[in-house]
């Protein structure tokens, strides 16, 4: 996986059209003092003369060490930059998660409950308003209402809690917008199974019943679903910390992109893999423990 | 087992959000475009010189004049090739050590190994005379070398401050604040430094933020996020105005937008189309319609605060189609049924490169697009890095660009125009391909002139040539907005973008 | 013969439809009868209001935005037609081998899948949208890089046990070719979730394009994108609120009207 993604990435980044140093040059040094002799300044540093293949085995060989380099823009190693991003990428991640659940669970029982009913409508159309629109617009509206209009948030920036409202906050109404209704399905299959209407027909009353047999079977289907949405979290996470000026691994990466900063791309994208893979283990853990009956296939 | 989850993440998120808010009411919160990658005063000193953290020998007044910075006086030899500075007595770096010869010349002689706008291969030695005197020996006789030592890349660093291989690992300087907190490419924070040898500061913490989009910038000041924010784009300027958040203060700085032209390009080596070209472009509409501010129409390369280089008695720039068609039609480009002018069957299609960091330009980029297309040229607009203008000029790609033109990185523009217009080589922000051996000649003579009327007509005299011949085609003088909440007092714009003047600003006590 | 086998719509699937086809004929019939150029600039015309000759009026240019947002919707709907029919004639294609060969195929595809899934899909299309800047053949070949994978994904899963199944099995044995056996006993299996896939891949080719629109890596100014017009405007949405929140709906209707098309919600 680290392999095909750093090549993938390296080959990619190679066949950018127009010299590497120069792009590097304008990034380190500005655009006011980019020239020819900057660029000769950097090629000579970062042995961007050898040929192609050479730098590749450099690489490849830095790897297998756990070595990713050095941002080519800043010099700082990249694994260092690369945690000090990751920190806020996850804690933004981890709040929208949370922004979701917290959204998404209310919302999709509610419904749930009463299917087809006016509350049901009135969320569904609310979702649907969410879903049809990119992050970054949402965003924005959200930066229009919160921070221009009503002055209670940051627009952007971070340091202190209340900047990450808004970002947790789009991120986290994005993806509430399609877990709400696959919480809404789940908890309509629960409510009309058999073992769930036995449990009422016991005499359980309403709140036992669905804290005893609701909750962890809606979760069940869900939790499993949140793997998918991780994909969507990651591509939000790009967009949303490019609008609100989050200093994550999104931001860096596009970053990257613009610097054809080598190192600081291979390494964002090694990383985004390996969050994909370690989030999606864990998310069978936790479905085995939900249901040790092995549902997930 | 959920709860106990959810649980566990909160103690989590406390744990890491758990720092306090600043107490914002003696820290000032400023942003910009500006990212801080570095340290290292090469890479990004025009950040740290700005904040106020790093000092160079030589400092420069409103009006571009040089004054006495972190060496109270200089003189030259003759022949302009001995250069000897007397450094300002009792000064310390923020780590307490003395400011003496013997930093300077071990700060110099790193940065002079390190890239920076004046050619690489002009400075021979850097030598100590005593403890409070520095003699620069130069390669060639060089005329404005004071000038170029007001560069932020020659700030006078701590020995401290350097490891062995002469990386930064710890910025200290001799400014008014020193740095405290340094997250790149995102934040710089700096606290007051009480040991400073001049006026101290009187805010005691100012903390940068990267705001890299002009729209969120102006919306962090706006909603009294931030309270001074730096390179406004035009449509927040309006935006602003009516505002009761924010002041704008336009500033007109040593700046040019202009477009660079390859004059070695066919089509636009002919004087006449470059002139056409010029006089298609309706300099009004974009200064009043797109930068949204009034008389900024460029009719020449230096704008009116670059002393006896700008020419008072130039007639402003106006649009003239129809001297441009007949330009044209002079030049043989001529048109046919599509619209677009042909000369022996080519059509008159021309690149134009240009860079998203400065909102602007794209947007005048795309106005000069349908400007032109009035006159039948066909231009295409290329969205590029920065960097794309001096790599195609190296490579002779190139065939426009737009770009804005800093002439504030060395001062006096005789360092550049020594630099760019002496030959048809040019310059990577600079003519390309250009001939005109009347000024390159007349020119390369100018540093030897010592009598100061006979300099200026000299120099009247060669604007003049260049301002007629078009080597690169000036569209607007750059005015410089930025927004400033109430609550600060005593802001001024550095015009030549070398301090943000933090030092002197007050607060008021909130209300 | 396929479109016959398609199920009929729901009711919340015909609205979607109607908002599709009422975009298209928009987008369309501005090309076609209104054609005004959505790149001249006016700027002594700039925020005029609506009027008769500008039925939208015009932006901070004096640009007619009638013209531009017919212009903005024509590209997106043609990429978003293109990168549909590339990602899933290359996706349902691909499934079905891996299915039906299995063994080395299955598993080289397989590895190929996991290395696009492991990159996030926007990650993907900035480096492609990188290569060649404002380039929309760029942007069309990254986004359904992106894309086919879904499909891939789905065809394999449903058609592997019904390639294994009965029916398939006796039908080849009756030596009825591959051919036949997709149309007769795969393709009515996967039609309808293939037809929601496309459905949502409209509305992410459009998303995405907007997206990179929006970080400066997609299309390049003057042309009309309605990421790009979002964009632009923007920063006038204290000046004119009403021109942003014209690229801002044409957006918004274009995908919700591919998502309620879309239907159920496949995950």
């Amino acid at each position: 996986m680290a392999w095909s993604v750093g090549t993938l990435t390296f080959v990619l980044v190679r066949t950018l059209p127009g010299d590497m140093a120069y792009k590097i040059a304008a990034s380190r040094y500005g655009d006011d003092a980019v020239s020819t002799a900057s660029a000769a300044a950097v090629r000579a540093e970062l042995g961007l003369d050898s040929p192609a293949w050479q730098q590749y085995f450099h690489w490849l060989s830095n790897l297998i060490t756990l070595d990713l380099g050095d941002s080519l823009v800043s010099g700082a190693p990249v694994v260092q930059e690369l945690q000090h991003q990751l920190g806020y990428t996850l804690l933004l991640a981890v709040c929208a998660m949370l922004v979701s659940v917290i959204i998404a669970f209310p919302l999709g029982i509610l419904s749930g409950a009463r299917p087809s009913s006016a509350v049901d409508n009135s969320i569904m159309v609310g979702s649907t308003f969410v879903r049809a629109q990119p992050v970054f617009s949402l965003g924005l509206l959200l930066i229009f209402l919160f921070a221009m209009e009503l002055n209670w948030l940051p627009v952007a920036g971070f340091g202190e809690p209340r900047h990450l409202i808004l970002p947790a906050l789009t991120l986290g109404l994005s993806l509430a917008a399609i877990s709400n209704r696959i919480i809404r399905s789940s908890t309509i299959n629960v409510l009309h199974s058999a073992y769930y209407q036995f449990a009422r027909i016991k005499g359980m009353s309403r709140f036992s019943t669905f804290c005893r047999h609701g909750i962890r079977n809606i979760l069940l289907p869900v939790i499993a679903f949140m793997g998918i949405q991780l994909i969507g979290l990651i591509e939000g996470v790009i967009m949303v910390e490019s609008v609100f000026a989050w200093p994550g691994i999104g931001h860096g990466l596009s970053h990257a992109v613009f610097a054809r900063d080598i190192p600081m791309l291979q390494g964002a994208a090694l990383v985004f893999g390996l969050m994909f893979v370690a989030l999606n283990t864990l998310i069978d853990v936790c479905c085995a423990r939900l249901d040790p009956r092995g549902v997930r296939q | 087992m959920f709860r106990n989850l959810c649980l566990i993440i909160f103690i989590a998120l406390a744990g890491l959000t758990g720092c306090s808010a600043p107490d914002s009411s003696d820290t000032l919160s400023i942003s910009g475009p500006f990212e801080p990658i570095s340290l290292d005063p090469a890479r990004s000193g025009y950040i740290f010189s700005r904040m106020q953290v790093i000092e160079t020998l030589v400092d420069i007044d409103n009006k571009g004049q040089l004054k006495p910075g972190l060496a109270t006086r200089w003189e030259h030899s003759k022949d302009n090739r001995v250069w000897t500075f007397y450094l300002r007595p009792n000064v310390v770096f923020h780590d307490q050590s003395a400011m003496n010869a013997d930093a300077v010349v071990n700060s110099l002689n790193i940065a002079f190994s390190k890239p920076a706008p004046y050619p690489q291969d002009l400075v021979e030695a850097v030598t100590a005379l005593n403890e409070s005197t520095v003699q620069i020996t130069l390669s060639r006789p060089y005329r404005p070398f004071a000038s170029l030592l007001t560069n932020y890349t020659t700030a006078i660093l701590s020995p401290a401050s350097y490891n062995e291989s002469q990386e930064i690992t710890k910025l200290s300087g001799t400014g008014p604040y020193q740095v405290e907190e340094f997250q790149p490419p995102h934040r710089v924070g700096v606290t007051k430094f009480q040991n400073y040898w001049g006026e101290p500061a009187h805010v005691s913490k100012v903390v940068y933020t990267t705001g890299h989009r002009a729209e969120t910038r102006a919306l962090m000041v706006a909603s009294g996020q931030t309270d001074i924010v730096y390179n406004l784009d035009a449509a927040s300027v309006d935006l602003l105005k009516v505002s009761k958040k924010a002041k704008v203060d336009s500033t007109l700085i040593p700046r040019t937008i202009l477009i660079k032209v390859n004059a070695s390009y066919p089509a636009l080596a002919d004087v006449k189309v470059r002139q056409a070209l010029s006089l298609a472009i309706d300099r009004q509409g974009i200064a009043t319609k797109i930068l949204r501010v009034e008389d900024i129409e460029a009719n020449q390369l230096f704008g009116p605060s670059m002393g006896v280089w700008h020419d008072a008695t130039l007639p402003p720039a106006e649009q003239d189609v129809k001297r441009a068609n007949a330009l044209l039609d002079e030049a043989g480009w001529l048109q046919d049924d599509s619209g677009i002018r042909h000369k022996n069957g080519s059509p008159l299609k021309l690149n134009m490169i240009t860079y998203a960091n400065r909102a602007e330009l794209i947007v005048i980029a795309t106005a000069l697009q349908n400007q032109w297309a009035q006159i039948g040229v066909d231009l295409r607009v290329h969205m590029e890095n920065a960097s794309a203008i001096p790599s195609g000029h190296a490579d002779g790609t190139l065939q426009l660009a737009l770009m804005a033109r800093n002439f504030a990185n060395i001062p006096d523009p005789l360092g550049i125009m020594l630099a760019d217009f002496t030959s048809t080589e040019g310059g990577d922000w600079g003519p390309m391909g250009w001939q005109n051996p009347s000024v390159f000649s007349a020119l390369s003579a100018l540093p030897l002139v010592q009598d100061k009327k006979a300099y200026a007509s000299q120099v009247q005299n060669i604007m003049h040539q260049i301002n007629a011949d078009l080597p690169v085609i000036p569209v607007v003088f750059y005015m410089q907005q930025s927004a400033v909440a109430p609550r600060v007092e005593n802001f001024s714009f550095d015009p030549y973008e070398r301090s943000f003047r933090l030092s002197d600003i007050t607060l008021k006590p909130a209300s | 013969m396929i479109i016959k086998r398609m199920p009929t719509l729901q009711p919340a699937q015909q609205l979607g439809l109607a908002l599709v086809l009422m975009l298209l004929i928009f987008a369309l019939g501005e090309g076609a009868f209104y054609a005004a150029d959505p790149n001249t600039q006016q700027l002594a015309k700039a925020f005029s209001p609506p009027s008769t000759a500008m039925p939208l009026g015009a932006d901070q240019f004096g640009r007619d935005m009638f013209a531009r947002l017919g212009a903005a919707l024509r590209l997106s709907f043609l990429l978003s037609a293109l990168c549909v029919a590339t990602s899933a004639i290359t996706g349902v294609a691909a499934g079905i081998c891996a299915a039906w060969a299995g063994g080395v195929v299955e598993k080289v595809l397989n590895f190929v899948v996991n290395t696009i899934l492991a990159l996030p899909g926007l990650v993907l299309v900035l480096l492609f949208a990188a290569i060649v800047p404002g380039s929309f053949i760029m942007l069309y070949l990254a986004i359904s890089l992106t894309l086919w994978v879904e499909y891939f994904r789905l065809v394999r899963a449903t058609a592997k046990p019904l390639i294994n199944g009965p029916q398939l099995q006796s039908s080849m044995l009756l030596s009825f070719g591959r051919w036949y056996c997709f149309r007769r006993h795969i393709w009515p299996a996967i039609a309808p979730d293939v037809c929601t896939l496309a459905a949502f891949g409209a509305a992410t080719s459009i998303i995405t394009m907007a997206s990179v629109g929006f970080v400066y890596v997609g299309l390049q100014p003057p042309t009309a994108e309605l990421g790009l017009m979002i964009v632009e405007l923007f920063s006038y949405y204290s000046d004119a609120p009403w021109l942003l929140a014209q690229p801002l709906i044409a957006l918004f209707l274009m995908v919700l009207g591919f998502h309620l098309l879309a239907g159920k919600k496949t995950l």
